[in-house]
């Protein structure tokens, strides 16, 4: 390989080598990808896959299968110790995104990149080499029109970025990927924020793609039905090595599941027929705003009885949140009333709502949810420190709160050296695990569990859904808030579809149908409704 | 009356000066608070180089290469150790207050050289100070490079993986408005007020701080800023002339701040905020570390 003088060369060099691609020929190929982290942690052993042109190649794994470890070597944030990496055949080594970008590899972050201050046309041009010198914004804007329409995504260059919708995020960076002259595109957990309707869309847009020869790829955690609606070839991750390489035709989700975690997984839950019992929480017209002064919740009004769960479902930034922020006194109201067992606690403090019995496990789980520098013990404490039996008269009792701490951690199944180590050193699985425990261990009348099993792992996600399950069998209520439909319908007793701040309708779960719930958080049937 | 509007146009350019460099370098992502020492800086030591060679020139390239330099300090601070930038932008004030009152007592006085030029009746500077102001919107909004600034001073992680480097953008950035502040400050000395004193500077450099604020990170608005804070300070100097008996002058120079905060507190209102989204750079004060 010539090396290039300037930086213009290079691109133009590089550009040479996607010319007169064929379909089906192999365009990215990786072989023997290892990498040891300090500690001696393998994430990548010897990791080989290859991607073809015009072909949709999903990598499935769990949380810790060394799925963000790999890409983040095929985009250049990371460098392996072993193995090559070979694009059309020429052995490429990435110092920086840069190269990889310049080698025609683009990547979708699951977390996205994007400046929400700029416009859309400004976020798409941020390192762009058209935007050298005096911005051509006009000829920019057609050209990204045009790519836009080639592969049917709708896009509005002039909007501000913190106007628009995850999905509609989402369609930004792949739209700035492909404009960079992309490829490759790596698409991280593409469809972990989207509604079912939006994930259909971006699967058709991105089946339009590989009819251009490129090639994509998908990693995906546990959305099997994904990985089954568009991979051509699926390789399986498990701790850092490939256990698995097949073609997508003739696999089925139950295979694919157990190839990933190792063991059978039992997709159906045992959810007992349980008998309402008294109502628990009783709210009507709740309305609030968000911290953009916007009004987020818009007279809402429900009823949750003991042993029942009311799934609410909806796509992120519908009200939800505030939701769970209203109920547990962290917001203020604008209208509406809260009865707790009868009581009206909407004027109520946060710890009075504790001792009522009350329990609420926040989405934010590092920031809101526990103290990350402080130990297991002390992190149990913060539920507990108002309470009489581990409180007296203002001295904590430690012996009695650490004994507790490990009776959680045995019963709930946490994966820690001790509970005395820093909360910062479990993973998100094991995080999420002693945050439910100090609730659910309080043996709450309400349980607020917003967003309890994002992010998870298939094994932590089942259990925590087990653990739910539990708590409503011992006649506690639960409010789960949730933007994965299956979740909602599988746990839930009732089902409110939440858009716009508004729930849009209460079904009982035996009526529940997973379509017409995905177009009313989408804001489908509200339409209909008042045309 | 019409010296007064002249010396207000005159104040404004120096305030539009070290204020542009200083809004360049917020919009990086960069604070520096220590303008002031910089000022001080440039205008002490230009003032010492123009009065012991008699060459204006050399005074002003003086004061832009303290300027300069300071920036670069500031940055290598801020950016490569990571230090808070309050704490180091302080650290610059009050070293640029100690060190220039040293090196310029001996130099106490007038500067003793002919007065510089004006055009139609307003010093040169006041023209290429209005010439700045354009070039710095137009680079800000309309050219790559622009871009760039903004977007490192908004989210430089995702500046990064655009492929960007971070540390050179913010680097450049910090060590324009370091520049632009000495050249205020030599300005200042050599045709404003050049007659060297103890803090002579009067808390201008806080001023042109206080207008990035106050301009929403605007070029223009910065621009207009400038005028109707010049005009605040030479009513300071007077307030007889137009308010006889109301107040006395320190208090009228307090007139700018108190402005700037009403306007801080109307930018973060919620109902602002609302209409307008966010204007203040999100990263403005925190360094960044590549992951």
């Amino acid at each position: 390989m010539a090396k290039p003088n300037t930086k213009e060369e290079s691109i133009e060099l590089h550009g040479d080598i996607w010319k007169h691609i064929q379909p089906g020929e192999v365009v990215l190929d990786a072989q023997g990808i290892t990498k040891r982290y300090p500690g001696g942690v393998l994430a990548n052993d010897h990791i080989d896959f290859k991607v073809k042109a015009g072909e949709i190649h999903a990598i499935l794994g769990e949380n810790g299968a060394g799925k963000t470890t790999l890409m983040s070597i095929l985009f250049g944030l990371l460098q392996p110790d072993e193995g090559q990496i070979y694009v059309r055949g020429l052995q490429v080594r990435f110092r920086s995104p840069e190269d990889a970008i310049k080698m025609g590899i683009g990547m979708v972050h699951q977390h996205r990149k994007l400046i929400p201050a700029h416009s859309v046309l400004e976020n798409i041009l941020l390192g762009h080499p058209r935007s050298k010198g005096v911005m051509n914004q006009k000829l920019a804007e057609e050209e990204i029109m045009a790519l836009a329409e080639r592969y049917g995504f709708e896009i509005d260059p002039r909007a501000k970025v913190w106007q628009l919708t995850e999905g509609e995020k989402q369609v930004v960076e792949i739209v700035k990927a492909l404009y960079r002259g992309a490829k490759i595109l790596i698409l991280d957990e593409p469809t972990s924020a989207l509604t079912p309707l939006e994930t259909d869309r971006l699967l058709e847009s991105i089946t339009n793609m590989t009819q251009d020869a490129l090639g994509v790829v998908p990693f995906i955690t546990h959305k099997l039905p994904v990985v089954l609606a568009i991979s051509d070839e699926v390789t399986i991750l498990r701790r850092g090595k490939v256990v698995d390489r097949l073609k997508t035709a003739g696999a089925t989700e139950q295979m694919l599941a157990q190839r990933m975690v190792g063991r059978p997984v039992i997709f159906d839950l045992q959810k007992e027929p349980m008998e309402p019992g008294e109502p628990v929480i009783q709210v009507e017209g709740l309305t609030a705003r968000n911290n953009k002064g916007v009004i987020a919740l818009d007279d809402v009004s429900f009823t949750v009885r003991e042993g029942e769960i009311l799934g609410i479902a909806g796509v992120a930034g519908n009200g939800q949140h505030e939701l769970a922020e209203v109920l547990f006194g962290l917001r203020e109201l604008e209208g509406g009333r809260i009865l707790f067992t009868g009581q009206d606690i909407t004027r109520a403090s946060v710890l009075d709502r504790w001792k009522l019995g009350m329990g609420y496990t926040p989405s934010e789980r590092t920031e809101v949810g526990s103290i990350p520098d402080f130990t297991l013990v002390e992190n149990v404490a913060m539920n507990y420190y108002f309470d009489n039996r581990y409180n007296h008269r203002g001295f904590l009792d430690y012996k009695g709160l650490r004994q507790l701490t490990e009776e959680i951690i045995e019963e709930f199944d946490v994966a820690t050296p001790g509970p005395d180590v820093r909360i910062r050193t479990l993973s998100g699985g094991n995080l999420q695990k002693i945050i439910l425990g100090r609730v659910l261990s309080r043996q709450p009348k309400l349980v607020i569990a917003n967003l309890p099993a994002q992010g998870l792992d298939v094994g932590a996600t089942e259990f925590v859904q087990r653990k739910l399950l539990e708590a409503r069998a011992q006649k506690a209520a639960v409010i789960l808030i949730s933007e994965d439909l299956d979740e909602i319908l599988s746990l839930s007793d009732w089902i409110a579809p939440m858009y716009e701040g508004k729930i849009v309708d209460m079904i009982p779960a035996a009526e529940a149908q997973k379509d017409d719930i995905g177009a009313m958080i989408a804001g489908i049937h509200q339409e209909e409704r008042s045309s | 009356m019409l010296l007064f509007l002249i010396r207000s146009l005159e104040a404004a350019m120096i305030f539009t000066f070290a204020g542009l460099g200083e809004l360049v370098d917020q919009r990086s992502g960069i604070l520096n608070v220590g303008l002031e020492g910089i000022m001080l800086f440039g205008a002490t030591l230009g003032f010492i180089a123009a009065k012991t060679t008699g060459n204006y020139l050399l005074g002003f390239l003086v004061g832009i290469g303290i300027g300069a330099l300071l920036g670069l300090l500031h940055g290598f601070f801020s950016i490569t150790l990571g230090v808070d930038q309050v704490v180091s932008g302080m650290g610059i004030w009050i070293f640029g207050f100690g060190m220039t009152t040293y090196i310029g007592n001996p130099h106490t006085g007038p500067l003793g050289l002919d007065k510089l030029a004006t055009w139609f009746g307003v010093s040169p500077f006041f023209y290429l100070a209005v010439i700045m102001v354009v070039l710095v919107w137009f680079v800000l909004n309309k050219t790559g490079f622009g871009l760039k600034i903004r977007s490192v001073g908004e989210r430089p992680s995702v500046a990064e993986v655009s492929g960007i480097s971070v540390t050179r953008i913010r680097y450049m950035s910090v060590i324009f408005g370091g520049l632009m502040s000495g050249f205020a400050g030599a300005v200042y000395a050599l045709y404003y007020n050049p007659v060297w004193n103890y803090n002579f500077l009067m808390g201008w450099g806080f001023i042109s701080l206080a207008l990035v604020f106050f301009s929403m990170w605007n070029p223009y608005i910065l621009f207009g800023g400038a005028v109707l804070f010049g005009l605040l300070w030479q009513l300071a100097l007077n307030p007889q002339m137009f308010f006889p008996g109301l107040a006395s002058r320190y208090i009228w120079r307090m007139a700018p701040f108190i402005m700037t905060i009403l306007v801080l507190v109307l930018i973060s209102s919620k109902w602002f905020r609302s209409r307008w989204g966010a204007t203040k750079p999100e990263s403005l004060g925190q360094p960044y570390h590549k992951e």
